[in-house]
């Protein structure tokens, strides 16, 4: 990898290094655990250890006569502080069944993790060993963990709502045509994928700290988020807080991957209790408590169909999805699943569309957003059933993708399902992943390891995804029933010196933003990247914004810092005028000056326009002093980034250990503003997807005990596991936005999973196995092949 | 329950502070690399009154060279990374295999042969190796000195022979003409604890090969049968190693099947007990391979 130094001008498209990395690798960047607060009260939850439970009775007196414990609090007594429930900001259809969910539970626990107290006191290890002594007694009730169980409602989880089920969605535009297309298929292949629950796990676990000024009823509330501005608007109506009395801070966050995207618990419970207690309160989570208190990812259990032609043309999906809501809704819970409802085509030009999703409450963690969120649900489903359909025509895998392809020439292309993606190579990223993958060699190798009986086995797996991000055009949200936009702001203002001042509503935990807008920005100034500084995640500092996920920071934050940028410059353009006494039409601006055309010895750097602006001594008339200009960018569409990664495997036919034998993607994110920041977004999404297919799973036993709580259990996979990846992009701009970009954050990690699992049933192919559940575990793979070859698993 | 969160921790200076140390407060916790000790005390699953840390006890640290009787002397103390520096890794490299496959680097830095061995934990990685090495724990107290071979210490799932306070001085390991493997099956290729591991030692001068599992038992197991076996299908005069012949894949299929047959594995939300037994008789029979090809 090679970074560059920046020359001004002509940034965009350079390797630079990130601004934020010396900070992070010294240890200097201060998390919310880092913040130290003299007076602060730690705060311990005290969590249900039983999935499903009445509370018969809480008794925290134990816990006040633990030395340094100050105050100890049940649901109950708590139950004043509300003024409203924790949210859900997505009620997806009218109809939608929400349970109320307090920071604190009163009567009932709802999964192993519910909160029933919170014990304060001086100092972590006292408010532990508080916490500890609290006395609760429970009454169990039968836990509901499997989805059919909790759709057929033998257990209620909640009584008020009178069912598990809190949604039906459908998006079926002709059912009609859905039937007449399977009655009249030459070929059907179905698909039944489960998606398992996955652990965020960001290296850094959450925390929240608040403190009062006790003077004039305000707070200061920092917390490891990635939506400080949603969290201060939701804190309001849920504590009962004014807006103007909160300010929110993200500090240095590290990661979220969606577990950060939510308004939780305990963040109400810091600010309640601040306002409680008149001193500051903080709340750190230790790594196994954030396996049970943090959201958890995917969830969904999935049927596919694909109707075809006899040559393979897909003439219709039909997809039918059970989904996980966990205990509870969570801030966007239920959109999970939407999310991905308008993409089980794929990249394939699919005339008719079929989608329901009937989503149940559980008695386990609540789910919410996880990096992809509903997208790598859905690519999966495409990208495995349509090697059942490749199997079923006679044609191999890269050959039944090129049959289906939308084509270049179809952009912009109106989906069945009601999108229009914006733009599309999708054929020559195909290309590209197999040329650099070495198919031909990796074919003859594979056929060589089959003929001698090889104990390894080779496979080879394709997967073309494409996903839309950008979070979103605000009246598309308004369709899905999102109660807020989609729009992104951005002020960028010169300061005397000719430095330049950023502000963005996006709030980066770990993308580099700083590095990006400061590129974009310097770009088109003519200044270096070093002269830009960019301020972020402080509600007082950054009024407005709509915060970083679902891969939408650039292509609608970093596009509001470029139209900011270029009104600044226009502005700038009348003063440059004015000075030199020239008409507008007659500058040009470029290399950060404005030069008169034809006589480039009239010409003004930007840096003294810019403290013409701000002596204001001789400004036009009427013109206001400054050089500032703000953007609030609400996109017209969403962008739809896209791929081919192809996965090369050697399954251990013994051992049933799968591992990976090289890696290769070519992703297309539109324009790149930073080739080495997409390559690290590209490298951990893989890696997360990777995760998805072969290690990680939240597992619960038959009672809802979760049973991988520590990272020892919980197998987040680590450098060892991975081979060092081949990425490779193509670029494709988006027509609609002026950078030409598309998001990258999540694309990884959609793309990923499905090549791994093609990977491992084209090794074993020869033996009948065409499915693999994830994780695919040795264990797992090992029973496969026993029982593909007739035997028991047996091994003794 | 008491919240009084005071330990006192003391840090000797020599074995004879230690032991003396030990025999005044035979509740105290030792204190070595702490990889498993402070993992207990986090959890809240120990809370000890009082510690003392090895750091400061030279006599644990290291390994030797026994010059009367040649055998290897292996410190206490000895952390995974000197296993795995080129000096003793030559000389016992099953015992550096397995200590590649411990943890982490970070792990391998603090965590230690005698905390692994009072530890004693099913999974333990070194314990198969040492009991297919023949090796002897030599075990230090106030009282005196006293020597058990590790098939005697490791006395089920996490017990040992060790009184309250016996300190592991060392492990002594015969140096004899031997070929050795060890291998692991994990869910993870690092920071993993074994689903199941086989040590196996050809030893050339007993003209016998010595086979013992991990993680499939409470305890490290021989599986002796399949040791016989092998011990028959091995060519000697030709240096231990296994013929070339017709019957070879026959053999190495009865080999893993005694191997799996000694097994005594349980189910664990690792793994279920049938597929431990078949993965340890296919990693003692890959061992086997290894060593005796
Ligand atoms: C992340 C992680 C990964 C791990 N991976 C592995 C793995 O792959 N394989 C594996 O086998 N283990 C693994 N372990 C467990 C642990 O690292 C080992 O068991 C290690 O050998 C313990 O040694 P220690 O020096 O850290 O022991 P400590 O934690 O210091 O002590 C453990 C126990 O042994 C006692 N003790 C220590 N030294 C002596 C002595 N000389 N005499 C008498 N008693 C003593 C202590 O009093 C204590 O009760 C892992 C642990 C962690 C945290």
């Amino acid at each position: 990898m090679t970074a560059t130094q920046a020359a001004p001008g002509g940034v965009l498209g350079q390797r630079l290094l990130r601004k934020e990395d010396p900070a992070l690798l010294t240890g200097e960047a201060q998390f919310v655990a880092d913040l130290n607060v003299p007076g602060a009260l730690h705060a311990v939850i005290v969590r249900s250890p039983v999935a499903h439970a009445r509370i018969l009775s809480v008794d925290v007196s134990p816990a006040m006569s633990v030395p340094g414990v100050v105050a100890a609090f049940t649901g109950k007594d708590l139950e004043g502080e509300w003024a409203g429930p924790l949210p859900c900001a997505w009620p997806v259809t009218p109809d939608m069944k929400s349970p109320a969910h307090l920071p604190l539970a009163t009567d009932k626990v709802c999964y192993a993790g519910d909160g029933v107290a919170v014990v304060l006191a001086t100092s972590e290890y006292a408010a532990r060993d508080g916490g500890d002594a609290v006395a609760v007694e429970y009454d169990p009730l039968p836990a509901v963990v499997d989805l059919d169980d909790a759709r057929s409602d033998r257990v209620v989880i909640h009584d008020e709502l009178g069912t598990n089920t809190s949604y039906v969605w459908e998006l079926t535009p002709d059912q009609a045509a859905v039937d007449a297309a399977f009655a009249d298929a030459a070929h059907t292949v179905h698909g039944h994928y489960v998606q398992q629950r996955l652990i965020p796990s960001a290296i850094e676990p959450r925390g929240v700290l608040v403190i009062p000024q006790p003077f004039n009823g305000e707070y200061t509330l920092y917390s490891a988020t990635q939506i400080p501005h949603i969290l201060k608007v939701m804190l309001a109506l849920t504590v009962g807080v004014p807006e103007t009395a909160i300010r929110v801070i993200a500090p240095a966050v590290g990661g979220g991957f969606g577990s950060k995207l939510n308004v939780y618990a305990e963040e109400a419970l810091a600010l309640a209790l601040a306002r409680k207690m008149r001193r500051p309160i903080r709340w750190i989570e230790t790594r196994s408590e954030a396996t049970q208190a943090t959201i958890q990812g995917r969830g969904q259990i999935q049927d596919i169909e694909l109707a075809a032609d006899a040559e393979g043309r897909i003439t219709a999906v039909r997809v039918k999805l059970l989904a996980d809501m966990g205990a509870y809704l969570q801030l966007v819970t239920p959109g999970v699943p939407l999310l991905g409802a308008f993409l089980y085509s794929g990249v394939y030009d699919v005339p008719v569309y079929s989608f329901s999703c009937t989503s149940v409450f559980t008695n386990m963690t609540p789910t919410d957003a996880y990096r992809g969120a509903g997208r790598p649900e859905a690519t999966y489903a495409i990208e495995r059933v349509i090697e059942d359909l490749a199997r079923a025509v006679g044609v191999d895998s890269a050959e039944i993708r090129r049959r289906n392809f939308i084509k270049a020439e179809q952009f912009p292309y109106s989906s069945a399902a009601g999108l229009v993606y914006d733009s599309g190579a999708y054929e020559q990223a195909l290309d590209r992943a197999l040329e650099l993958s070495g198919m031909d060699g990796l074919r003859a190798e594979q056929a060589r390891r089959r003929e001698s009986g090889d104990r390894v086995q080779l496979g080879i797996g394709i997967s073309s995804y494409m996903e839309m991000c950008g979070l979103a055009p605000s009246r598309v949200l308004a369709s899905l029933n999102y109660t807020a936009g989609g729009w992104e702001a951005a002020t960028v203002r010169l300061l005397p010196t000719g430095k330049v001042q950023v502000v963005t509503g996006t709030s980066p935990h770990g993308q580099g933003h700083e590095t990006s807008w400061s590129m974009i920005v310097a770009d088109r100034l003519g200044v270096g990247p070093e002269d830009v500084e960019v301020l972020h995640s402080d509600t007082a500092i950054a009024p407005y914004g709509l915060d970083t996920y679902g891969s939408r920071s650039l292509s609608v934050g970093g596009v509001a810092v470029a139209i900011a940028t270029d009104r600044v410059i226009a502005k700038a353009k009348a003063i440059a005028a004015h000075q030199l006494e020239i008409a507008e039409e007659d500058l040009e601006f470029r290399d950060g000056a404005f030069t008169a055309k034809g006589t480039p010895e009239r010409s003004m750097p930007l840096g003294a326009v810019a403290f013409e602006a701000f002596t204001a001594h001789n400004l036009p008339d009427g013109l206001e002093p400054n050089l500032e200009a703000s953007s609030h960018f609400d996109p017209p569409n969403f962008t739809f980034p896209f791929g081919t990664h192809v996965c090369v495997v050697e399954v251990d036919t013994e051992t049933g250990l799968v591992s990976l034998r090289s890696y290769t993607a070519v992703d297309d994110c539109g324009v790149q503003v930073n080739p080495l920041i997409v390559e690290g977004q590209v490298h951990g999404g893989i890696t997360q997807g990777v995760a998805q297919a072969l290690f990680e799973e939240a597992v619960y036993d038959e009672d809802g005990n979760p049973k991988t709580t520590t990272l020892m259990d919980y197998l987040v996979p680590a450098a060892s596991e991975l081979p060092s990846y081949v990425t490779d992009s193509t670029v494709t701009p988006s027509p609609t936005n002026l950078l030409g970009v598309k998001g990258i954050g999540e694309a990884g990690t959609i793309g990923s999973a499905p090549a791994v699992i093609n990977a491992i049933c084209d090794a074993l192919a020869p033996l009948g196995i065409h499915d693999m559940a994830m994780p695919a575990t040795p264990e797992r793979v090992w029973r496969s092949i026993s029982e593909a070859r007739g035997e028991e698993a047996k091994g003794s | 329950m008491s919240y009084d969160c005071a330990v006192s921790v003391r840090v000797p200076d020599s074995l004879e502070e230690l032991v003396t140390g030990l025999a005044a407060d035979p509740g105290c916790e030792l204190l070595a690399g702490g990889t498993d000790l402070m993992v207990e005390i986090n959890f809240g699953r120990r809370r000890p009154a009082s510690i003392m840390s090895l750091s400061r006890v030279t006599e644990l640290k290291g390994w030797s060279e026994d010059a009367a009787t040649g055998e290897l002397v292996l410190g206490g103390a000895l952390t995974y990374t000197e296993m795995l520096q080129p000096d003793l890794a030559g000389r016992l490299p099953a015992l550096a295999q397995a200590a590649r496959t411990v943890g982490s680097p970070q792990i391998r830095n603090a965590g230690t042969l005698g905390g692994n061995l009072a530890t004693a934990s099913p999974a333990g990685d070194t314990l198969p190796v040492l009991v297919a090495l023949d090796a002897v724990v030599v075990v230090e107290s106030a009282d005196g000195r006293r020597e058990v071979p590790v098939g005697d210490f490791v006395t089920g799932a996490k017990r040992t022979a060790l009184r309250p306070h016996d300190v592991v001085h060392s492990v002594r390991v015969p140096t004899r003409r031997t070929r050795q493997e060890f291998l692991k099956v994990g869910t993870r290729n690092a920071m993993v604890i074994a689903v199941c591991s086989a040590a196996v030692v050809v030893d050339l001068d007993s003209c016998s090969v010595r086979v013992a599992l991990g993680s499939v038992g409470p305890v490290p197991l021989r599986a002796h049968e399949a040791e016989e076996l092998a011990g028959e299908v091995l060519d000697w005069d030709a240096g231990g190693v296994l013929a070339g012949d017709a019957h070879r894949d026959g053999a190495l299929e009865r080999f893993a099947g005694l191997v799996s047959a000694a097994s005594r594995p349980i189910d664990d939300h690792r793994s279920t007990a049938a597929y431990r037994r078949h993965a340890v008789g296919v990693c003692a029979r890959r061992a086997l391979e290894r060593v005796a090809a």
